[in-house]
């Protein structure tokens, strides 16, 4: 299990070029074989948050002889390789928008496949793991109005603890990422002067303040390094790395640590639209963390005719197929949250409409 | 000599090849010559690429705007028809243009004195058994790779030199752009290693433009009584200048161009910083860094591609100045009989193989 962790955390900070599991058994330019049993080779490229995962699930399937290809290029870019049908599957953070879906070749599918705490991590000493913070305070905090670590700010969330007056200083990522979307999004909700300062959310921000470093592995390592740090980087990353890391409000107004359960609850209290594009940013409930981030598996909902054939249609289901089911306990071991069972069973419904020229997908 | 030779009908010669055995010469001129109207072409097609992927980004912003101002929010631009529908579309790379420009004089200031000082310890003081492991070794840093100078500088130098950056930043806070809280990388530490990164470039010019001052020369002034530094002074530098001018345009673009290290250690704030000390952008850098979830917004790809046409014309600038320099100090050379002659032999010969190469017709 730890393996399997550190794995994924090296092919994700490396941002490798395929996750893949080659099969070495070979099949992979044979339709025969491809389209009376499934196996064969499927590309997909986009989410470095999800990486690890398709990885891993594509080791697991490549004893059923499918290869998984998956190169981690950014969501941007997954979406993009999927607009021109140059891959079978984008894995995108956020959903793909509506304006984006009409610049692709047809109408798609979108699976929510696996969720995650972005953690606010922290390096001060003589404090512990779970210094209370709320929307308001985290923005002041990267707007550069709290400098100190005993401004009074914090302390009032946190009576009884005792706080160094260390300078903050503030670490953002330096790319664009989902993950900062999924984090603006959460300080935009709680201060509207965000939106004024640092722009609308989105993957990157017009930072006030604070120093910025490539990727998470960047984050993590320039917390590492700066006493009085604050940064915030995936949950994998600060298990990793043995980070301090706060409790944050949520929306219920409860002070919820960052775990696996309080990530897949995020995910369960969420409203889930019709189409699954589900966003589980600041979602209700006592027990949500309020910053918990999304990843999805996109597919054109008739992929054959956007051009691939029936057998990589094939394919790819039942790489979802696995997904869906064996692969959701993988994702624990990967420190992922698995999707609650009510959305389990919607995005599994969602698996029979996958057509090929209109015919249902075998 | 041909007249002189026996010849036979037709007026050839005897020793003359036939015609037929000169075709090798002419598939060679004809290959050489399409080998290298490769790379003006490539050049080309770069720049009609960038022209063309870019133009939609400087249409809907104007290109004042997009140099100018100091607005990178890209969330303007991911909302697509933003910018089309006569909204006042104020997103601009100023920060990132600052960010290069400002790191890229830094490495100048602190690198050239550096370089120059080391070349003229290599070519005038240093014992002469020592003078080609020394050129090496400085020119060795030009083998390291930049991923490791930007990595080295974020991993050790940053933490390392937080305390004597916020001291800078502290002593001389009466200076403009100076104070501030320092958190590690800043345009400073990126100015920093990017002076580290010019040094063998710089070096290895300085060391061949100083190898050409005339002996005759040096001689005359130490006849006459200077010290060794006024020798240098009067006799050396200032034969040397133009040279050492060209090799420095050529570390800046060497600067402006470098992606990696300095998206390390810059900082990566898409703001303009208040001081030195504080964080920014560079052009390279924020392309490496950004280029990757762009790709399926068109309007915010097309604006990094328009960063990259900013820095392709600037580095272009920098390089033709530079060149203008280094060929001005071999006209020089041309006005006394015999001076620079031996800069114009240097070839392969003097110090530094490799980058030896760096005559006036050359470059």
């Amino acid at each position: 299990m730890a393996v399997a962790a550190s794995l994924g955390v090296a092919a994700c900070g490396s941002s490798s070029k395929s996750s893949s599991s080659s099969s070495s058994s070979g099949g992979s330019s044979s339709t025969t074989a491809k389209s009376s049993t499934g196996a064969g080779t499927i590309n997909g490229s986009g989410s470095t948050f999800a990486a690890p995962i398709y990885g891993q699930w594509g080791q697991n399937l490549s004893s059923q002889g499918l290869t998984v290809n998956f190169n981690a290029i950014g969501s941007g870019g997954g979406i993009a390789a999927l607009q021109a049908s140059t891959v079978d599957f984008a894995g995108s953070d956020p959903a793909m928008k509506p304006e984006e879906v009409t610049a692709g070749k047809g109408p798609v599918l979108q699976f929510p496949v696996a969720f995650g705490a972005i953690t606010v991590a922290y390096n001060l000493s003589g404090v512990a793991s779970g210094l209370k913070l709320d929307g308001k305070t985290l923005a002041d905090i990267f707007l550069g109005k709290v400098k100190k670590w005993n401004d009074p700010e914090i302390a009032a969330l946190n009576s009884g603890m005792k706080l160094p007056s260390t300078a903050i200083t503030v670490v953002h990522r330096s790319d664009s990422s989902g993950t900062t979307k999924g984090f603006v999004t959460y300080l935009a909700a709680y201060d509207p002067e965000w939106v004024k300062v640092a722009g609308a959310p989105d993957k990157t921000a017009k930072w006030p303040v604070g120093t910025g470093a490539p990727k998470n592995a960047g984050v993590a390592s320039a917390i590492k390094q700066t006493p009085g740090a604050i940064g915030y980087v995936e949950q994998a990353y600060a298990l990793q790395n043995g980070f301090t890391t706060a409790a944050m409000k949520n929306k219920a107004g409860q002070f919820v640590v960052p775990t696996l359960a309080a990530a897949s609850a995020a995910a369960a209290n969420s409203p889930v639209p019709p189409d699954l594009t589900i966003s589980t940013i600041n979602a209700p409930g006592a027990t949500s963390y309020p910053i918990t981030s999304q990843t999805f598996i996109v597919i054109y909902a008739d992929m054959c005719k956007a051009g691939r054939t029936s057998g990589d249609a094939t394919s790819v289901k039942k790489f979802l197929t696995y997904g869906l089911g064996d692969g959701q306990k993988v994702e624990q071991q990967l420190d992922y949250a698995p999707l609650p069972a009510s959305l389990l069973s919607k995005a599994q419904t969602q698996l029979t409409q996958m057509k090929c020229n209109g015919a249902p997908v075998s | 000599v041909e007249a002189s030779a026996p010849t036979v009908s037709g007026g050839r010669s005897v020793l003359e090849r036939s015609p037929l055995s000169r075709l090798p010469d002419t598939v060679l001129k004809f290959g050489l010559a399409v080998i290298a109207a490769g790379v003006l072409i490539l050049l080309g097609a770069f720049f009609v690429v960038l022209v063309a992927q870019s133009s939609s980004a400087f249409s809907h912003i104007g290109v004042f705007n997009y140099l100018f101002h100091n607005n990178w929010d890209i969330s303007q631009l991911g909302q697509g028809a933003a910018c089309d529908t006569g909204h006042h579309c104020t997103f601009g790379a100023w920060p990132m243009l600052l960010g290069t420009l400002l790191t890229a004089g830094i490495a100048l200031v602190i690198g050239v004195p550096v370089a120059v000082a080391a070349a003229l310890f290599i070519t005038e003081l240093c014992p002469r058994r020592a003078r080609a492991p020394l050129s090496m070794l400085v020119d060795l840093l030009a083998a390291v790779p930049s991923v490791v100078y930007g990595l080295w500088g974020f991993i050790v130098l940053a933490p390392k030199l937080r305390g004597t950056q916020q001291w800078l930043a502290d002593t001389f806070s009466f200076l403009p752009f100076w104070a501030g809280h320092v958190a590690g990388p800043s345009y400073f530490l990126a100015g920093l290693v990017l002076a580290i990164m010019i040094l063998p470039i710089v070096s290895a010019i300085s060391r061949e433009v100083i190898a050409t001052v005339p002996v005759e020369h040096k001689e005359a002034a130490l006849a006459l009584g200077a010290t060794r530094w006024e020798m240098m002074r009067m006799a050396v530098i200032p034969y040397a200048r133009p040279g050492i001018t060209g090799g420095a345009m050529l570390g800046l673009g060497r600067a402006i161009g470098e992606t990696i290290a300095v998206a390390y250690v810059i900082g990566g704030s898409t703001t303009v910083g208040h001081s030195i000390f504080q964080q920014g952008q560079s052009l390279a850098g924020v392309i490496a860094l950004q280029f990757g979830e762009a790709q399926s917004t068109p309007l915010y790809k097309s604006s990094l591609l328009a960063a990259g046409l900013t820095l392709f014309v600037l580095t272009l600038v920098v390089n033709l100045i530079a060149r203008s320099y280094v060929v001005r100090a071999g006209r020089i050379g041309d006005k006394g009989p015999g001076r620079f002659s031996r800069f114009r032999r240097s070839g392969g010969g003097a110090a530094a193989p490799g980058i030896t190469a760096i005559e006036p017709e050359t470059l």
